[in-house]
């Protein structure tokens, strides 16, 4: 018997399998009689659709079915209903699916789709969000004032959504005679998930209802956006999600499912759809590309009295995930931090390129970028040292959040302590060799120590738990392995460890919306915390059944029992007892089979009432922090940056597998070096993003890599199960920030703009590259805001006055 | 036209169209999904399989080209229940593996390079995965498995 502990290194249960070559994900899947299919994509970013003729594509040997708009009525959205699944009458973006062909084979499926004549009346892309916020800029949904909206909140025009936050008063912090005003402008470009496994689906039409087997994060979202589009009832829709190759948040919104089921049904045959690489790098849900603009008022003690910050972040054609991210930006900029009175304003803004969706830490990656080169920036200006300034400032025990929430702990102090001691101790630090600024070999030496702050996107979780009678357990939930381990590796191991029963009995089902109860999806570092939670409830109850069982057959009262080491125990007689596989078998034969059902969700943190506009997140459910220090190289000549050392300190509640959470961490860094380093995404003129493949699209590989010395920091507050938050998410957070940080203290040069490819390094270091003013975003708040800024404030500043510590 | 291609010591004989690349005629008519297909361009290496003993993208390999040579692929690595190799015993024992998607390729790529020099450096570890793309795992693990096989082979 060996029942799993919290904190034990236990390998994953997939890796064997994935190893042998033996895993089928859904790009595998090819049942017998698959019909393939193609789409017809625009191939310009912005026109009029006068007419489509299908005749010469549907002549073609072997196509079975052809849809367009037609045939998908349905309207869906996130926070504002502004997609079809087809354009039917603009062209929004490059790539935009305009029909779907079935065919016997995929070239046949590709030929008919090329066969597909559209005309098309083109307009003028609005590529820009500088050009989709000029006063007389083009619509990219002129009828955006008659859509459907989920959440109350401000829209209009070219802005698909706007959140805000205020909380104090900020005018009078920025007015004081004794403050210094600091002002930064910042870009970044977009980073696409590059998840190996392309969007895949696989459906079939049975019984009257649509099955889809599908590559995603989210099992109960695709069921019903499917359903909306098709506009058929949920239920008529089951998703099976099997092993999935990568993610990243890529994988959280719908994407090919609607049209396989569609031809399924027209077929009556199953229907296999696969992105190409050149599909995904032109349509994936990128990391939005943004523009930040922050100022803050410092007093004489280099306190930050006031802050506001204006960050626009381009949504692309539709407002989908981008226009609820807006949320974000108030735990990723205002979550770090204290600030006496605070403005923010996130607005996702329509332009006619690929819609851009979830990844990763999301617009903290960037917002975290802004945030600590903005607070490098303050401390040049006001000569204060910059690990003083953010031991002072960092949130502690009790400090408001920009929305007013109670912070629960300290966690940012002690994290500073903790990242300098592991830089100051590390072996394979280079500063003791740097004289006047460079590494022996010449090259310029950076170094940087940042902080970010994130949090766990809680949520609705259900699982159930079956006992078998051999004494095995089946857990039946929604959850989603898409590479981090949590549904191979933490549930596993928590189940095991709750009901005191051999990690290797404990079976996890893949997700299936017929079989498991919602779940909102697997991303924003929730799984093991929310899946985790409901899991443990609903062992709880299997035990509760298993004591009475138990308490029969021993005839002792249930009080009197308690678990041991796998078995059921009288209290100071150990040797009498009764083992899980025997209540199990004992249960099946008497009382019947035993199960139990749990559910979690996020507990509902009070925020300051009236602070906040246009949030679909309610509040700051558990926050996450991290601090990462790095060294690098740079080099003067070619304006590579070679990273040296780079180490963390991550808050990760209670570390179940601290190995996993190591992995999880690892690969996060990296992800964030191609962020910070060589990941470009650029967008021509015509809307066009340039990046067509892996070839032009740099992601780091093992030369790029190099080992990331991290400390897991344990024991802040979180009400997850055994004080777990989920890992998984913030680690590429504050690597931009890092990098940007290091070169600025390298160069001693304003790095203003990710990624700092060696070109743009070169720009910085010869001083041609342009300074970024971001004319259109103003410096007086309240021109950015959409909303009425002066009725935000008032209800502020009528609301109670939140004072700091 | 006609394929005649011995893949994992089986011979096959299979009707082909000759544009198809090794790649899908692998995971599609021999049924061998374990080669995986992720940027069909050349670039990621989830497809690579050994050609007469040498890594090659599957992908960019035409079906037809391969008559009369040996394939190998991540299901030859292990056949049928038998036990793990070295190299992948190595990688189970890091934890490495996260999706997944890029280990069949990293696999061939390494058991190549382990087969022509059993202790590579670490630069020579790093030179060869610069093949294969992996998304998750930041690869320092990967690297750290096939040191530790190097290491044991220095012993």
């Amino acid at each position: 018997m060996s029942t799993a502990r919290i904190g034990e290194n236990l390998n994953r249960r997939d890796a064997e399998d994935k190893l042998r070559g033996r895993t089928q994900f859904t790009i595998d899947h090819f049942p017998r009689r698959t019909l393939h299919a193609a789409l017809k994509r625009a191939d310009v970013a912005a026109g009029r659709i006068t007419a489509i003729d299908i005749s010469a594509a549907l002549a073609l040997k072997g196509v079975r079915a052809i849809i367009f708009a037609d045939d998908a009525p349905g309207i869906e959205g996130i926070g504002v209903y502004d997609r079809r699944l087809f354009a039917s009458d603009y062209i929004r973006y490059y790539g935009e699916p305009i029909a779907a062909v079935a065919a016997e084979s995929l070239n046949i499926a590709r030929e008919a789709a090329d066969l597909i004549k559209v005309t098309v009346e083109p307009l003028q892309p609005v590529v820009t969000m500088r050009e989709a916020l000029e006063p007389d800029a083009r619509l990219v949904h002129p009828a955006w004032a008659s859509y459907a909206q989920t959440e109350p909140g401000t829209r209009g025009r070219n802005v698909a959504w706007e959140a805000s936050v205020v909380r104090g008063d900020t005018d009078a912090a920025f007015a004081r005679e004794d403050v210094t005003v600091v002002e930064s402008s910042f870009t970044v470009g977009r980073q696409n998930q590059a998840y190996m496994e392309p969007r895949v689906c696989v459906a079939e039409f049975k019984d009257g209802r649509y099955t889809l087997e599908t590559s995603t994060q989210v099992p109960w979202s695709v069921r019903k956006v499917t359903a909306e589009i098709l506009e058929v009832p949920e239920s008529a829709v089951r998703v099976t999600v099997p092993a999935v190759g990568g993610a990243f948040g890529g994988k959280f919104e719908t994407a090919v499912e609607p049209f396989a089921a569609l031809l399924a049904k027209k077929t009556g045959r199953p229907v296999r759809i696969a992105n190409t690489r050149q599909e995904e790098m032109l349509t994936a849900p990128a990391r939005d590309n943004a523009e930040i603009k922050i100022r803050s008022a410092i007093d004489p003690d280099g306190r930050i009295v006031g802050r506001e910050a204006t960050v626009l972040m381009d949504a692309g054609a539709y407002s989908g995930e981008t226009g609820f991210l807006t949320s974000m930006t108030s735990y990723t900029l205002g979550g770090v931090y204290e600030l006496e009175s605070v403005r923010l304003v996130s607005q996702a803004i329509y332009t006619n390129t690929p819609p851009t969706g979830a990844f990763r830490s999301c617009n903290g990656a960037y917002n975290s970028f802004a945030l600590e080169r903005h607070t490098q920036e303050i401390c040049r200006t006001i000569g204060m040292d910059l690990m003083e300034f953010k031991k002072l400032n960092v949130v502690r025990d009790g400090s408001p959040s920009a929305i007013g929430q109670r912070n629960d702990g300290n966690i940012l102090g002690p994290l500073l302590d903790r990242i300098d001691a592991l830089s100051a101790a590390s072996a394979t630090s280079r500063r003791h060799t740097v004289v006047d600024g460079r590494l022996p070999d010449g090259r310029l030496f950076g170094e940087a120590t940042v902080v970010g702050g994130w949090f766990v996107f809680v949520g609705p979780s259900a699982s159930t738990v079956n006992l078998n009678p051999d004494g095995s357990v089946t857990v039946i939930t929604s959850g989603v392995e898409i590479g981090s381990g949590s549904m191979m590796q933490s549930i596993p191991q928590i189940v095991s460890h709750t009901l005191g029963v051999d990690v290797s009995a404990v079976n996890v089902l893949a997700a299936d919306t017929d079989a498991s109860g919602y779940d909102v999806g697997v991303g924003g570092g929730r799984t093991t915390v929310s899946l985790g939670g409901a899991s443990t409830a609903a062992c709880e109850e299997v035990k509760k059944k298993m004591l009475a069982v138990a308490a029969d057959y021993l005839e002792a009262a249930v009080e009197d029992l308690e678990f041991v080491d796998g078995a059921a125990t009288v209290k100071g007689a150990p040797g009498i007892r009764m083992t899980v596989a025997k209540i199990a078998a004992h249960a099946q034969t008497t009382t019947g089979p035993l199960s139990g059902s749990g559910s979690f969700n996020k507990r509902g943190t009070v925020r300051a009432s009236g602070c906040v506009a246009g949030h679909m997140v309610d509040g700051l459910e558990m926050p996450i922090y991290a601090a990462h220090n790095c060294e690098i190289a740079v080099d003067p000549d070619t304006g590579h940056i070679e990273v040296l050392a780079y180490r963390t300190v991550q808050d990760v509640g209670k570390a179940i597998n601290p190995k996993a959470i190591n992995g999880q961490i690892q690969g996060g860094i990296i992800q964030g070096l191609g962020y910070a380093i060589h990941e470009e995404i650029t967008i021509a003129d015509d809307g066009r993003i340039e990046q067509e493949g892996f070839e032009t699209y740099r992601l780091p590989l093992a030369t790029d890599s190099l080992p990331v010395e991290i400390e897991l920091f344990e024991d802040a507050p979180s009400y997850g199960p055994f004080g777990v938050k989920g890992a998984g998410e913030i680690p590429i957070m504050s690597v931009g920030a890092a990098v940007a940080c290091a070169l600025a203290s390298a160069t001693g040069k304003d790095v203003q703009q990710l990624p700092l490819t060696p070109p743009r390094v070169q720009r910085i270091l010869s001083n041609t590259e342009e300074p970024l003013s971001l004319e259109h975003i103003s410096s007086d708040w309240r021109d950015n805001v959409l909303a009425n800024a002066s009725e935000l404030e008032a209800e502020v500043l009528g609301a109670a006055n939140l004072k700091l510590r | 036209m006609i394929l005649k291609v011995s893949v994992n010591d089986d011979d096959y004989v299979l009707d082909i169209s000759p544009s198809r690349s090794l790649a899908e005629v692998l995971r599609e008519d021999i049924g061998l999904t374990g080669t995986k297909l992720a940027c069909g361009e050349g670039f990621c290496g989830s497809c690579t399989v050994l050609l007469n003993g040498t890594p090659a993208a599957s992908c960019l390999v035409p079906a037809a080209a391969t008559g009369g040579r040996k394939v190998e692929t991540v299901e030859s690595l292990a056949p049928d229940d038998s036990d793990l190799s070295d190299l992948q015993q190595a990688l189970l024992i890091e934890d490495a593996v996260q999706c997944g998607m890029c280990f069949p390729g990293i696999l061939m790529t390494l058991t190549a390079l382990l087969k022509e020099n059993p202790a590579p450096t670490e630069t020579a570890i790093r030179s060869a995965l610069v093949a294969n793309t992996c998304r998750c795992t930041g690869y320092e693990r990967i690297v750290d498995a096939v040191l530790a096989l190097a290491n044991k082979e220095q012993a």
